[in-house]
């Protein structure tokens, strides 16, 4: 498991998904685990009437906050002035971190709990903190079980899905000192629970994500189905939320219509355990709210890659593509993994790879909830990386030669018959360097002696 | 109806029994059906590798083979070139012909639900078939509902006219629509986690007990059927129109 988010090695997707590949029985209790959150979503999505139609209202709502950004963004600011909120503007991941040191070095925080944000894991917060003799503990407990592994999150939502209970018992055991050998769910929970329990009661500020921030408010809206945000915001005075400019939404009602579909395309939960919404400081206390760009208004400029940013990060995309569920979080090179992944990753993916996770199915986009075009939105970025000339798999090379090969007819169909006959009577260790990967994990193709058009030539022709 | 056939490259090259299928229904549908000379690639494999540039030749003669033929229909028994044929024809010819294609451009199944019905057949098929909903058609030519889908009447035109045909057990694999793991070149690229998935979907397919996987995307069928072969499973693939034309 190692192998595959360790910074050596090839990073390009094929690569480290056929590693995640050699070990079948992990592949298909991964993909096994994920399915049944693509189907308790669809019984959720099924229990009301109106679901196609939350995913249009929810589609609209956000393309239309989108183009009223500066707007709705602004508004938000004022309302959240109003109510006692002081409003910091993050151009990137480093600025908002440096933000987040200053608060935190102002009122000497030693120890900082954090609710589940990508947010701060796509700007490498938390190393950033440590660095600077901040203890960050992550309270959400897939994240605090990868946090103590060392791992980074491989799924949005559920960040150690790829762990079985075994090896969190294994690891509990080491860091944690519970019972060797026990991986009963409660047992480790508990013992999760009295762990984060002190963390909570001793620490000096706590830190959330932003589900929604809504602009006629001034409040923000955490989801989490273990109370660990509210456990964090309430118990210390200082509270900081950290959102990418794309939360924003204009009112009550736009929420409402989004909290109705996050958790039941998620996990298939009516509506998460906690959904709170905070517009101001606690008694005595500070209240930070830090909006960050970071790339964002950058992929508003291309209309394709714009849409992406309807997202609300329910991850059902993930639970849904076969590819990432047969390949796992930690093979697309980016924080975020799946369909989503690649929508806003691959720009920043150096192996260029990403975009080619996919076999275009198609399923995300119908399951989305704010109706992102994913499939759309990649096959776009592989136009992108062909006109930037950053093809992978050695494409820029063959692609040229394929096109021309396709319109000829003398090369096609000469070729081709050379190839039918190939595969009709050579062994198949002669065939190899046609069949490649094929060949590797299928059989050749059982050849016909001509093609239709000879056939038709010779059967119907006047 | 005088109809024009689609063939793509795939089928052509390597699946002629799926072609001379498609002919031989059409004309026992009492169809007057022509074959233009000239067709080609439609481009995908260019294209959805984001080659542009790459596809637009190929993508040109297809289409020049098409233009000023005379006919009610241009039929194809391929889902995903039939896709790929619309978006790129689009693409690289916005001309009033272009357009003319274009709105002729069926898929074999769209065509036998849509257009023109098959009233009853001849002969009844006594076997258990297990459908292979290929994605392309699903999604994006609109075959069936797709299982993400919620609310609506559901549909589903391949059962619906393969459903006429005495005798015939129509069932599906588990996980109905989810993808075999073709996708063009991604079978090569990402060969691992394609492998995978057309190995999960063919023991799927076996795994309903029927003789056939039967699909309208000769692309996937030719997956599995590798994937079949190798995994040796008690279980063919066949093409809609080859049951079709069985059943005329």
């Amino acid at each position: 498991m190692t192998e595959l988010y360790s910074a050596s090695g090839s990073k390009v997707h094929s690569h480290k998904a056929d590693i995640f590949c050699r070990d079948e029985t992990r592949v298909d209790w991964h993909s096994k685990a994920l399915w049944l959150l693509r189907e308790k979503r669809d019984r959720a999505a099924a229990s009301i009437p109106e679901w196609e139609q939350l995913r249009q209202l929810g589609s609209e709502l956000k393309l239309h906050t989108l183009t009223h950004l500066t707007d709705y963004l602004q508004q938000f600011e004022q309302q959240c002035l109003a109510n006692g909120i002081v409003v910091h503007w993050a151009k990137d991941g480093q600025e908002h971190n440096q933000i987040v040191l200053n608060i935190l070095a102002t009122h000497q925080v030693k120890r900082l709990v954090k609710s589940k944000s990508m947010l701060t894991e796509e700007c490498h917060m938390n190393p950033f903190l440590e660095q600077h003799g901040i203890e960050v503990v992550d309270t959400d407990l897939g994240e605090r079980i990868i946090q103590l592994a060392n791992m980074p999150p491989s799924h949005i939502v559920v960040p150690a899905i790829h762990m079985k209970k075994q090896e969190v018992g294994e690891l509990f055991h080491q860091q944690l000192g519970t019972k060797a050998g026990e991986s009963d769910p409660l047992y480790l929970t508990r013992a999760a629970r009295a762990h984060l329990r002190e963390k909570f009661l001793t620490a000096d500020a706590a830190m959330t994500g932003v589900n929604m921030a809504i602009a006629d408010q001034g409040a923000v809206v955490v989801c989490t189905n273990e109370g660990n945000a509210d456990m964090g915001a309430n118990l210390p005075k200082l509270q900081l939320h950290s959102m990418g400019i794309d939360k924003v939404v204009p009112n009550m009602d736009a929420a409402g219509v989004l909290l109705r579909t996050l958790a039941r395309n998620a996990t298939g939960q009516p509506i998460t355990t906690y959904s709170s919404f905070y517009r101001g400081p606690q008694q005595g206390g500070e209240m930070h709210v830090i909006i960050v760009d970071n790339g964002r208004t950058e992929m508003m400029k291309d209309k394709i890659l714009a849409e992406s940013l309807k997202c609300i990060r329910c991850g059902g995309c993930l639970n849904t593509c076969p590819v990432y569920r047969r390949s796992g979080g930690y093979s697309y090179n980016y924080t975020i993994p799946g369909p989503i992944g690649i929508a806003v990753g691959a720009k920043e993916d150096s192996t260029h790879s990403i975009p080619w996770a996919c076999t275009l199915c198609g399923s995300c986009t119908y399951v989305c909830p704010t109706k992102v075009p994913l499939d759309k939105i990649i096959a776009h970025h592989r136009r992108l990386k062909a006109e930037n000339k950053t093809l992978p798999y050695g494409k820029s090379g063959y692609m040229p030669l394929v096109g021309r090969f396709m319109a000829s007819d003398t090369m096609m169909n000469t070729s081709m018959s050379a190839a039918r006959l190939a595969l009709r009577v050579l062994p198949g260790s002669l065939l190899k360097p046609f069949s490649g990967a094929w060949g590797k994990y299928r059989e050749l193709p059982v050849a016909p002696e001509s093609s239709f058009a000879t056939w038709y030539a010779k059967n119907r022709s006047r | 109806m005088k109809i024009a056939l689609f063939i793509p490259c795939l089928v052509n090259q390597m699946m002629p029994d799926v072609a001379i299928a498609t002919l031989n229904l059409l004309e026992k549908l009492g169809h007057q059906v022509i074959f233009p000379q000239g067709q080609t690639c439609c481009g995908q494999p260019m294209t959805n590798s984001g080659c542009f540039d790459e596809a637009k030749k190929t993508t040109l003669k297809l289409l020049n083979a098409f233009k000023g033929v005379e006919c009610d229909a241009i039929v194809c028994p391929a889902a995903s070139c039939l896709v790929a044929a619309k978006e790129n024809f689009h693409e690289f010819d916005s001309s009033k012909e272009a357009e003319e294609v274009i709105n002729k451009l069926y898929e074999l199944t769209e065509f036998l639900h849509d257009i023109a019905p098959i009233d009853r057949f001849a002969r009844p098929i006594n076997k258990k078939i297990s459908l292979q909903m290929s994605c392309h058609g699903i999604r994006m030519l609109n075959l069936a509902t797709p299982t993400e889908e919620m609310g609506k009447q559901r549909f589903n035109k391949v059962e619906a006219v393969l459903g006429k045909i005495a005798g015939l057990d129509i069932v599906y694999p588990a996980r109905i629509d989810e993808c075999c793991g073709f996708g063009g070149t991604f079978a090569v690229d990402e060969g691992a986690v394609s492998a995978k998935m057309g190995k999960d979907k063919a023991q799927a397919h076996a795994a309903t007990g029927a003789q056939y996987a039967v699909g309208f995307d000769p692309s996937c069928l030719l997956h599995l059927d590798g994937m079949i072969r190798r995994q040796k499973l008690p279980i063919e693939t066949r093409h809609i129109a080859q049951i079709i034309n069985d059943a005329l």
